[in-house]
């Protein structure tokens, strides 16, 4: 009856895909400005070596991004990465197989995203605390158990992993596509990802409706840790030790590679592909200034500019709206 | 379209006139307040039941024991025939029991059909399945009669419209008892009218109702009996027909008040705003001018644009074109900051986003604009400080435990009450209150409408937005009609019926509009 009163308003749904298109726009373009600035850009060794770099900050963002949409935050992936190398390492030095090493590592990630749950719902922490407790102890544990030396990995099929490739793309790459599409799937189209934009909007709507609070929180960290677990496997096969003092400030690249992606640090706005492809737009601009020569020092302050621009304008477009 | 309704509410099995509900000495303490005091009281399957009672008398509070909201303190809920436990809200909505709460509760970056199924998402193979719950909840939302599209996102709806989502949404998980928390505060006329429709409606169909409002000519309009909260004590039920609405005000406030609308008339003083041909984002050509000693109504439905040019008037937004003249002289107002300190004062409509610091105690909210004049030199004095918090709190009778309790922790009247009482002590020459009585009970309308006198008498001027046709009508000293963004009809004091000024702010009869500009 009321069909035509219905406001010819396309669902949100375009604008996020619009912002999408804009954003791999950009990386575009950045790729095509670097192949005609520097002869080494467009190289098969340069490229690969590029999605390799992306690959693991791409893995990490999209469980930052799970957080983030429920209005938390895990300054702990990058401190989780750097433990479950060693993890890893000894397990696999201590002669298991790599894939039961590497299960249970991964429930390692798991076991931490469960305590950094327990900590927000049970203790009532806010999530910039637990976590940030977690970031800071969990290198020092690493640092105990190793006495701050690096473990050499002793398996030569674990490292050949990440320097191999499938049609002609590195396997880590096709990682964040066993990554990605699962949680595309989860986040938009189960109602697990639907109660995680449930919480972040307004949590007690949420608890009204229904909707298992307390377990939802759970589920966006332990699926951060377990990311990050995952990430630390694969750094370790890519630099062959394990060591506590990995994964510096990928955490805080993580975080970056979510908000330039789109995502609200407010809660209730994110994607999977966003980060995604915020992570490859950072990765990008380090690689880029790398072969430019660009200090290392000024990498730094434009990846803080980019992202001022790139979420002043996101901000714009939503008010816009 | 009826049928789909019917398949939705599937009738109860429960005779008329059967007890389904009974309170058990149902009891709430929180720290602090003894908000509900063991309350006994039956409600009769396929009634409809009032609860009216002042602000922070404990209706809300009721409702969410009800629910599974809160945990109740000691008591028994006898839900036919067997006691429940109602320890979750999950609880109460398997048994057929659902609310429209106070404030609506949804996700604002939610779908209006994603907040339609939250918790209950229709999925295949883990799936959901996002067309289907669409073409769903539009169903769902015709047959109920409400204009509304369900593929929006809630956010992009207008506070009212809201409101009668949460209403379609309550009606698809409360299929037994469904309770409405003031309903209507944020409704437009043509929306109220809508939402007694459903009303009576699911009434037909077997559903029993507590209606919870403020507004008696509601209470009677809809109710088959009604129930009266006093500082947490039931003091009476009634069946509707044998009472009237002054037992029921003597009732609530235990003293009966002649006169709820108190009108003082002034000689109007000098011109203190002017606004000409003022146009900005949601209204053009708007000309106004407020004298020291009056008040001026601006009626309209919400979303005529009465809002967005008081804070354009108020700096918040730029204007387009137009003047304004403060005292005579032409004044450019750039920011709230501009404003204040030439003298202009704004409440502004929604409490919750604008209004309040839910986090900061209640002192602390009441003093906000006048810390400047209670510190001296750098350091505040806490001694004003005190004085001036706790004389709103007694002036407003605003309840709570002391000035040093959350706002957040007040019932929804009384968080009301702080954002008008913030500016009083504020000592402008131009009040803006936008809104002012949305969810305050009877009796302190009256207070608050005798502080406008006190103003007044002060030699201030009143800018009264309301979408609540009495209070403007029966105060305003000018009344102008805002439709769609433009100023359509002016009218003196009590000058045109009810009927006129509805028929120019909705623009149903041909625009034969008396006493135009
Ligand atoms: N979460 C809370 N913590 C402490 N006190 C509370 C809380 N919620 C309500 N109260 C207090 O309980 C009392 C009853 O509040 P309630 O919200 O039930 O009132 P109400 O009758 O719904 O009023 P209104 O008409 O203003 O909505 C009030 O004194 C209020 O301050
Ligand atoms: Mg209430």
């Amino acid at each position: 009856m009321s069909t035509e009163a219905i406001p010819a308003e396309k669902p949100k749904r375009n604008f996020n895909a619009l912002f999408g298109l804009t954003l791999l726009g950009l990386l575009l373009l950045m790729w095509i400005v670097l192949a005609f600035a520097t002869p080494s850009f467009a190289t098969a060794l340069n490229i690969t070596n590029l999605l390799r770099q992306g690959s693991l900050i791409a893995i990490l963002a999209v469980g930052q991004t799970f957080v983030i949409i429920t209005g938390g935050i895990d300054l702990s992936v990058g401190a989780i990465v750097g433990f479950t190398t060693v993890i890893v390492a000894l397990l696999i030095n201590a002669g298991w197989p790599i894939w039961a090493a590497v299960f249970v590592t991964l429930l390692v990630g798991v076991a931490i995203g469960l305590f950094h749950g327990f900590g927000i719902v049970k203790m009532g922490l806010p999530p910039f605390i637990i976590t940030l407790a977690t970031m800071t102890s969990l290198r020092g544990i690493g640092l105990l158990m190793t006495n701050g030396n690096s473990i050499s990995i002793n398996s030569d099929p674990f490292q050949a992993f990440s320097r191999g490739s499938l049609a002609g793309i590195p396997y880590l790459f096709w990682m964040v596509i066993l990554v990605a599409v699962p949680s595309y799937i989860f986040l938009h189209h189960t109602r697990w990802g639907r109660y995680l934009f449930s919480v972040g909007s307004n949590a007690e709507a949420a608890r009204l409706s229904g909707v298992n609070v307390p377990r939802t929180i759970y589920m966006a960290y332990v699926l951060s840790g377990l990311l990050a677990a995952f990430v630390g496997v694969l750094l370790a096969s890519r630099i062959g030790i394990g060591n506590p003092t990995q994964g510096d400030t990928y955490e805080l690249q993580a975080i970056a590679s979510s908000v330039i992606g789109g995502t609200s640090l407010f809660g209730a706005i994110g994607s999977v592909h966003g980060p995604l492809i915020g992570s490859f737009i950072l990765s990008t601009i380090n690689n880029g200034a790398n072969l430019l020569n660009v200090n290392t020092f000024w990498q730094r302050v434009i990846t803080g500019a980019l992202i001022i621009v790139i979420v002043y304008f996101d901000g714009l477009r939503r008010r816009g709206k | 379209m009826t049928s789909t309704a019917q398949d939705l509410h599937p009738a109860p099995t429960l005779q008329p006139g059967r007890t389904i509900l009974e309170l058990n000495g149902l009891e709430k303490r929180y720290p602090g307040t003894h908000a509900l005091k063991p309350v006994h009281l039956a409600f009769k399957a396929g009634e409809i039941h009032a609860i009216v009672g002042e602000n922070g008398a404990g209706k809300s509070t009721l409702i969410k024991l009800l629910t599974g909201v809160m945990p109740r303190t000691s008591g028994e809920v006898i839900w036919e025939g067997k006691p429940a436990a109602l320890a979750t809200p999950y609880e109460a909505m398997a048994l057929g029991i659902n609310a429209v709460h106070q404030e609506v509760v949804l996700c604002r970056h939610l779908t209006v059909a994603a907040n339609m199924f939250l918790g209950e998402e229709e999925s295949r193979f883990g799936l959901l399945q996002q067309r289907a719950m669409v073409k769903e909840a539009q169903k769902i939302i015709d047959g109920l009669g409400f204009d509304l599209p369900a593929h929006v996102v809630l956010g992009d709806l207008t506070i009212g419209q809201q409101q009668l989502i949460a209403a379609a949404r309550a009606t698809v998980r409360g299929t037994k008892f469904l309770i409405f928390d003031e309903p209507t505060a944020y409704l437009t006329r043509k929306e109220a009218d809508q939402l007694f429709k459903l009303i009576r409606r699911l009434k037909g169909e077997g559903v029993t109702i507590i209606y919870i409002s403020h507004r008696m000519e509601e209470v009677f309009e809809l109710a088959d009996r009604v129930s009266v909260l006093r500082d947490g004590t039931l003091v009476g039920t009634r069946n509707i027909a044998e009472t009237d609405e002054p037992e029921l005000v003597k009732l609530m406030i235990n003293r009966s008040i002649e006169q709820i609308y108190h009108k003082e008339h002034f000689t109007p003083g000098a011109t203190i705003v002017e606004t000409r041909n003022l146009s900005g984002k949601g209204f053009e050509n708007v000309s106004v001018t407020v004298r020291a000693g009056e008040i001026i109504g601006l009626y309209g439905l919400i979303g005529a644009g009465r809002s967005e040019f008081v804070t354009t008037l108020y700096g918040r937004h730029k204007k387009s074109a137009g003047q304004i003249f403060w005292q005579g002289k032409e004044v450019q107002v750039n920011s709230e900051h501009d404003a204040i300190r030439l003298g202009m004062a704004l409440a502004p409509e929604s409490r919750r986003d604008q209004g309040l610091c839910l986090n900061l105690p209640v002192g602390m909210n009441l003093n906000l604009p006048i810390y400047k004049r209670i510190s001296s030199n750098l350091l505040i004095s806490g001694a004003k400080e005190k004085v001036e918090a706790d004389r709103q709190i007694a002036d407003l009778r605003i309840k709570t435990p002391t000035r040093n309790a959350l706002a957040s922790s007040l019932s929804g009247g009384n968080q009301q009450k702080i954002v008008i009482g913030k500016w009083l002590a504020h000592g402008a020459k131009l009040f803006i209150f936008d809104e002012p009585t949305v969810g305050v009970d009877v009796g302190t309308k009256a207070e608050i409408y005798r502080l406008f006198s006190t103003l007044l008498s002060k030699g201030a001027g009143i800018i009264l937005i309301s979408s609540y046709l009495p209070e403007v009508y029966e105060l305003a000293d000018t009344l102008h009609v805002f439709r769609r963004g433009k100023l359509v009809a002016t009218h003196g004091f009590r000058t045109a019926s009810h009927e006129d000024i509805l028929g120019q702010a909705l623009a149903e009869k041909q625009e034969k509009s008396g006493g135009q500009k």
